[in-house]
């Protein structure tokens, strides 16, 4: 009895072997009550590292609307120095990509348009003149990308741009719809990697089946996208009766990984008694993703996942992040793809336990750490925007 | 021909466009245009979490809301609002934060779509209930609602103890 017991302890005891994290910092530097901090983004994209300085970004009303904000740490720092604000109008999802020697790019709606800027010091540049929203950012070698969901006639779709950058200067070279006709349905909620080979993947959700499915399509120069195809193995169809149109699907994330692959990560409701659940695929190199792959383990199962994302890097490593409340409140989860399956879902320490931990973003660096930046929601101090490393062991 | 074609191709794309949207006829409006005229009206919220191609969301259109006796019920004593589960659509919430419509799935921990939540005219949730619901569960929970038992009772002590 006693060994069943201790059985079910170690079974229920968060794993939390893969990784050694450092303590964990608070990035914002105003809080309070009535202040709402979001790190949501296409892509998930609110943290990056450049050189040996990381990059945070979010949104939030301090000022008494939304603005976005970006906060930077030099890794011997000991704290996140103050936060620079990025937008004057009312500012949404902002991402940020790492440029080297510290320098970023970050990117956000701003006013209904998309803008994007060179930090520290760059002016800001409007990406678009039509309505847009939900921009992201991907770069390899000096070819930087953003992509968005901008509006074209009654809906919106997905347009890819490459982009100019001439010292802290930014400019768009050319923007292509990835499909040239016209939307049927909605898109949004874009996702850009940029493989080892050079080859551009772009992953949105699309409306166009008449419910939310993940699409992905892929270029070879950036310009000229191949028709799109589902990110999802499971097909559209109505439920018996002729009910709805199917299940589903939203959020998709990607991430170049290994030495020409791309993973995704996304969303999925296919078992639509349990809410979302986190589900992958992968694209070795052939620019196909394959079978779906179910990535929270069993102790997660019976429980809805929220705000997931994927980060890889050139060496195969591969991270699946979101939050779900298994253990009674929003903690932040992870789980490693070890070639052949994603592990044991492992607990981010410090954004596990009482109260409300949520709404992960994070990256791998060159040298092989974790940075991960989640909310810690408090409704009487206010919510802290959090940032903790985590080295291999 | 051709104009005939595409006369049936646009119908086909509207009627999938309709699918799992909110039931036809009902006055289903934003949720930051229901919490103002329920300020205004001092009606409470009937909030319709629904999904994009949702099969019981359909289901209930069909089998529930196309009855006239409740579509007036509904329409005459509460503000109706419909929010899509998976949409970047903004709305804020009463406290002056401004979040997704998907957002606010994650904080009513909806599990399932249809979700059916009812708030109050300052947008206080009273009572959420998740699936498909039969024409007389939407009148017990109407009852349960603008008869103020909700102050007293949970849902299942009053649905327990209805006569």
């Amino acid at each position: 009895m006693r060994a069943a017991a201790l059985l079910l302890v170690v079974l229920a005891w968060p794993a939390q072997a893969a990784w050694e994290w450092s303590a964990p910092l608070t990035v914002n530097s105003v809080q309070g009550a009535a202040i709402y901090p979001h790190i949501e983004s296409a892509n998930r994209q609110g943290v990056a590292v450049s050189g040996d300085t990381v990059g945070v970004v979010w949104e939030d009303n301090r000022d008494g609307s939304p603005q976005c904000y970006l906060a930077m740490k030099p890794a011997a720092a000991a704290a996140f120095q103050p936060e620079i604000r990025l937008s004057r109008a009312d500012c949404f999802e902002p991402v940020v990509l790492a440029l080297g020697d510290g320098r970023f790019v970050a990117a956000w709606e701003e006013a209904g348009t998309v803008h994007a800027r060179v930090l520290p010091g760059g002016p800001a540049l409007q990406l678009t003149k039509a309505e847009a929203a939900q921009v992201t950012l991907a770069m390899r070698g000096d070819a930087l990308y953003a992509a968005w969901a901008e509006q074209a006639g009654r809906f919106r779709r997905i347009v890819v741009a490459r982009l100019a950058l001439k010292a802290d200067a930014l400019g768009v070279k050319a923007a292509h719809p990835v499909e040239a006709r016209a939307p049927s349905d909605e898109q949004g909620w874009p996702a850009l990697a940029v493989a080892g080979d050079g080859s551009v993947s772009v992953a949105w959700e699309d409306r166009r089946s008449r419910h939310t499915v993940p699409m992905v399509s892929h270029s070879r120069d950036g310009e000229r996208f191949a028709p799109p195809v589902r990110l999802t193995d499971i097909k559209s169809g109505s439920a018996p009766g002729g009910l709805g149109a199917g299940t589903g699907a939203m959020r998709p994330t990607l991430a170049a990984w290994g030495a020409k692959g791309v993973a995704a990560v996304w969303l999925d409701k296919r078992d639509f008694l349990s809410g979302y659940d986190v589900f992958a695929a992968f694209d070795a190199g052939a620019r196909r993703f394959g079978k779906n792959v179910r990535v929270q383990d069993n102790f997660g199962d019976n429980m809805a996942q929220w705000h997931a994302l994927v980060v890889g890097d050139g060496g195969g490593r591969l991270v699946a992040l979101w939050d779900d409340a298994r253990d009674g409140t929003p903690d932040v989860w992870l789980s490693d793809w070890d070639g052949e399956a994603f592990g044991d879902d492992v607990a981010v320490p410090a954004a596990h336990g009482p109260g409300a931990q949520s709404d992960p973003v994070a990256t791998l660096d060159a040298a092989g750490f974790l940075h991960v930046v989640w909310l810690d929601r408090d409704e009487t101090t206010g919510t802290r925007v959090r940032y903790a490393r985590a080295s291999p062991r | 021909m051709k104009l005939i074609k595409m006369l049936l191709a646009a119908g086909c794309m509207w009627a999938g466009a309709v699918l799992a949207d909110p039931p036809k006829g009902y006055p289903f409006v934003s949720y930051d245009a229901g919490l103002k005229a329920a300020h205004a009206s001092g009606k409470p919220i009937f909030l319709y979490f629904g999904r994009y191609g949702c099969a019981w969301c359909d289901h209930t259109n069909k089998k529930t809301f196309s009855d006239a006796a409740l579509k007036k019920l509904y329409t005459q004593n509460y503000e109706l609002v419909y929010v899509d589960a998976e949409s970047g659509k903004r709305l804020t919430l009463p406290s002056g934060e401004r979040i997704t419509e998907a957002e606010l799935g994650v904080r009513l921990q909806a599990f399932a779509t249809p979700l059916f939540v009812y708030l109050t005219p300052q947008g206080d949730k009273i009572v959420q209930i998740p699936g498909f619901k039969t024409v007389q569960d939407f009148r017990d929970y109407d009852r349960y609602v603008r008869g103020g038992h909700y102050k007293q009772k949970t849902l299942l002590e009053f649905l327990g103890s209805k006569s």
